[in-house]
């Protein structure tokens, strides 16, 4: 991945072109007749004879094709001419800036939460460099900001603060208050997430030699202090990205939460209407929105670094070091909450209506009942499956496609960066938009954001398995290419990434829950822990038990996934000190040792 | 095949240069060579680091193409710029390469690598009588053949490498710093088998090595220099 090349260059030129005209052409891509489901929609008592849909047809724009189609979208935007609504009819251009204003001033607030928390976090660190005491990284207290997903965060604070305290309105888009506790739940995971990064810049930093250097030529506080958040600051710049990426996605399920009307809102009401037009306006400005932030963080860098730089100039960002033994046991806690939750709950029917509406939990009913009576244990066991089994082969898909890329090399290079920037919410919407919700749509979803990491892998283990002494010698032995292939290189390659990929079994569990809460994916009555919680959210008040048991299984999950993450992070960081040590190093001790005796 | 001083080439080499890398980043990393390799001659290659060395031990074994030139092998046409070697002709150059696992698949035996060799390059039904004389020649232990790469000494590798490589036959021997990974006894005893063993058969040696000593006992040496950077 590193190589950079004429094929990288073209890649990513194409992929630019073809996402622009793909933007373009979604009402011509989507999946169902628009023309007949816009007669729907308006003219229910027209019969939808041949005639009648071609006017429509002509009538939306969509003759001529898919190439016709997105020019004709594109000259009406760049005249500022954002089209017609397919469900109102009306112009989309209105709406869609009311909806990017409400978004904007809900992201101002959730930056401020953000802020806070990020300075919450840094400022043990920094106190600790100041005082000269080496630190190992941010700590619990960062991790536990980001394990809850920002849907789930939403929901627990709509219940706790809203519901139960009574402290703050539940729904709403009506004055400051009102803006309180979406912002907590956008600005908490973000600047857990930013804080988690700088603060283990900041300890990497007091690592490097300078900063003994300055402080043994007296440096103050201050000089020391700014250099030390500087430097750290260079080393996060290029990840703020996945923070922005985080917010914006979150931004989505935060809306929907709390029925803000903002552009994520927006987005979730055109998908579900499959009213192509509206949707096309919001990934447009979404996507706007997506490039000025990265244009601005590009400033930042340039701000810190004083420019592009040579690679191999700025040693790499420190690599946090987690505690194993806590992250195996969390990990392992976890897993055997889920499973205890799977043996209790398969052998019970999730779909039978045998029970009291909302029966509260009991001796029978250890999870209660849900609002049409259904056993909540069932259905949450049940929903197990119905989340971990497409997450499962959502992963086996992705090592799949991983291989093939990291085969193909730099071909695959424009994609995986726009894949990179995509919210797997916003991907989930633009899916729902054009096949209609369902399970399959939504895991498409997770799968187009899941590719880009195991890619990356994929080429690196490829390389290192090609470059292997004995792998390169075969030919010698008269093997040929694909056999080297197939029985040499495929098995180094294949093991370490069916490993990584399970250790993202979790997160994608929860990307799918999300797109599920979010009514993007598994479609009622199947037990789906999203669709689960955002079934019982409808009755918090009166039976909070409906949402805490899928939250406590997401939950669960959500653990689950951090404690891998960490595990993931070690093993990473045994298998470069192995690197470093040197294979041939390695092998002349071996040798050393038993060479000269039995010569 | 005797070593009467009428001997065909076995390796003939013309104007032959090679690149690293592709495009605006190619340089180059062998400037234009020729030379010959009668058959029972043992050669040294002898050059700085970056002279192109072990691009040239590499382009004779056929694991690499050259950007130039021309390589013929008993008067065939082994590697072009865009083509890998015949299949047919893959026997007729073997070689012992600086790490003696390079040679051998780490998870089977030396017998099985040795004798996938044979099975894959001569076709031979007798694999087991051809990696007995083999490992004669190369004076490994018989014993030592059920064992695996990461189970035997560093010198035992090296002599099961060199078994390896002429369980098939080959009219030349492709050596690249056999004897730099190995304590200087074990070394000795391996270049004195490598030396003695093109005394015995007649099969031809191309031997990289950085030890003058060692380059003054083959019966030639070429001095490599640095391509110029472009």
């Amino acid at each position: 991945m590193l190589r950079s090349s004429g094929l990288g260059l073209a890649s990513r030129v194409l992929s630019g072109f073809l996402l622009l005209f793909v933007a373009g052409a979604l009402p011509w891509l989507s999946q169902r007749d628009p023309a007949a489901s816009v007669l729907r929609a308006r003219y229910a008592e027209l019969e939808p004879t041949p005639e009648a849909l071609a006017s429509i047809r002509a009538q939306l724009g969509l003759d001529g094709g898919p190439f016709a189609t997105s020019l004709r979208w594109w000259a009406g935007v760049l005249r500022g001419d954002l089209g017609r609504s397919w469900v109102s009819g009306g112009e989309i251009g209105p709406g869609v800036w009311a909806a990017l204003g409400v978004s904007v001033t809900l992201t101002l607030f959730a930056v401020v939460v953000a802020v806070a928390v990020t300075a919450a976090l840094v400022a043990p660190a920094a106190r600790r460099v100041l005082r000269g005491v080496p630190q190992r990284g941010s700590g619990p207290a960062g991790v536990a900001l980001t394990a809850l997903p920002e849907f789930l965060l939403a929901s627990t604070l709509l219940v706790v603060v809203a519901v139960q305290l009574r402290w703050l309105p539940p729904y709403g888009w009506t004055g400051l208050h009102t803006a309180i506790l979406p912002a907590l739940a956008l600005g908490i995971p973000a600047g857990g997430l930013l804080g988690r990064l700088v603060a283990d810049a900041v300890a990497g930093v007091s690592d490097e030699r300078w900063v003994e250097v300055w402080r043994l030529a007296g440096a103050s506080r201050t000089t020391l202090l700014a250099g030390v958040l500087r430097r750290a600051g260079a080393a996060v710049v290029d990840q703020l990205g996945l923070v922005f990426i985080g917010l914006l996605g979150g931004a989505v399920a935060v809306e929907q939460v709390f029925a803000i009307p903002g552009l994520g809102r927006y987005l979730l009401g055109a998908a579900n209407a499959q009213d192509l037009p509206a949707l096309q306006a919001g990934v447009l400005l979404m996507a706007a929105a997506a490039v000025l932030l990265g244009m601005l963080a590009g400033l930042a860098r340039r701000a810190l670094l004083g420019g592009p730089l040579a690679p191999g100039t700025l040693p790499g960002p420190p690599e946090p070091r987690g505690d194993d033994r806590a992250a195996r046991w969390t990990a392992g806690l976890a897993l055997a909450g889920l499973t205890l939750l799977l043996a209790a709950g398969l052998p019970r029917n999730p779909y039978a209506i045998a029970h009291p509406r909302l029966a509260p939990p009991g001796a029978e009913l250890p999870f209660g009942a849900d609002a049409t009576g259904r056993d909540l244990l069932a259905r949450v066991a049940h929903g197990t499956l119905g989340t971990l089994l497409p997450s499962l082969g959502i992963v086996l898909l992705a090592i799949l496609t991983a291989l093939i890329l990291a085969v193909l090399g730099e071909v695959s290079r424009g994609p995986a960066e726009i894949a990179n920037a995509t919210p797997p919410i916003l991907a989930g919407v633009i899916i729902a938009a054009l096949l209609g919700p369902s399970v399959g749509g939504a895991a498409l979803a997770v799968l187009w954001v899941t590719w880009p990491p195991l890619t990356a892998h994929a080429t690196a283990l490829l390389d290192e398995a090609r470059a292997m002494p004995h792998i390169r010698w075969l030919p010698l032995a008269g093997v040929p290419p694909w056999e080297v292939w197939l029985r040499h290189v495929l098995p180094a390659t294949v093991p370490p990434l069916l490993r990584h990929g399970m250790l993202r079994l979790p997160g994608v569990a929860l990307a799918l829950a999300a797109l599920g809460f979010l009514g993007l994916g598994a479609q009622p009555p199947l037990p789906e822990w999203g669709l689960l919680l955002s079934e019982g959210i409808d009755y918090v008040e009166r039976a909070p038990w409906t949402t805490l048991a899928p939250a406590a299984a997401l939950v669960l999950t959500s653990v689950l996934a951090v404690a891998l993450a960490g595990l993931r992070q070690a093993a990473r960081d045994r298998q470069a000190a192995r690197r470093g040590t040197g294979r041939k190093t390695a092998l002349a001790v071996q040798r050393d040792g038993a060479g000269g005796a039995l010569w | 095949m005797s070593t009467d001083g009428h001997n065909p080439p076995v390796l003939e080499i013309s104007e032959l240069t090679a690149v690293h890398g592709h495009g605006k980043h190619a340089r180059p990393v062998l400037s234009p060579t020729s030379f010959t390799v009668m058959a029972g001659e043992s050669v040294a290659v002898v050059g700085r680091s970056g002279a192109g060395k072990s691009t040239l031990a590499d382009i004779a074994l056929g694991l690499r193409n050259p950007a130039g030139g021309h390589v013929l092998v008993a008067g065939k046409d082994w590697c072009l710029p865009t083509r890998r070697p015949p299949h047919g002709l893959r026997h007729l150059v073997q070689g012992v390469p600086q790490d003696p696992a390079a040679a051998f698949v780490p998870r089977w035996t030396l017998r099985r690598s040795i004798g996938q060799a044979v099975h894959r390059l001569t076709g031979d039904h007798e694999v087991e009588r051809r990696i007995r004389r083999a490992a004669e020649l190369a004076r490994l232990d018989h014993a030592l053949l059920d064992r695996r790469p990461g189970e035997v000494s560093g010198g035992q590798a090296q002599r099961a490498a060199l078994a390896r490589a002429l369980a098939v036959d080959p009219v030349l021997l492709v050596a690249d710093e056999p004897t730099s990974a190995l304590d200087a006894g074990t070394a000795a005893a391996v270049s004195g088998s490598l030396l003695s063993l093109v005394q015995e058969t007649g099969i031809a040696l191309l031997l990289v090595t950085h030890d003058p000593a060692l380059a003054a006992r083959c019966s030639r040496t070429i001095t490599l220099t640095a391509p110029a950077a472009a």
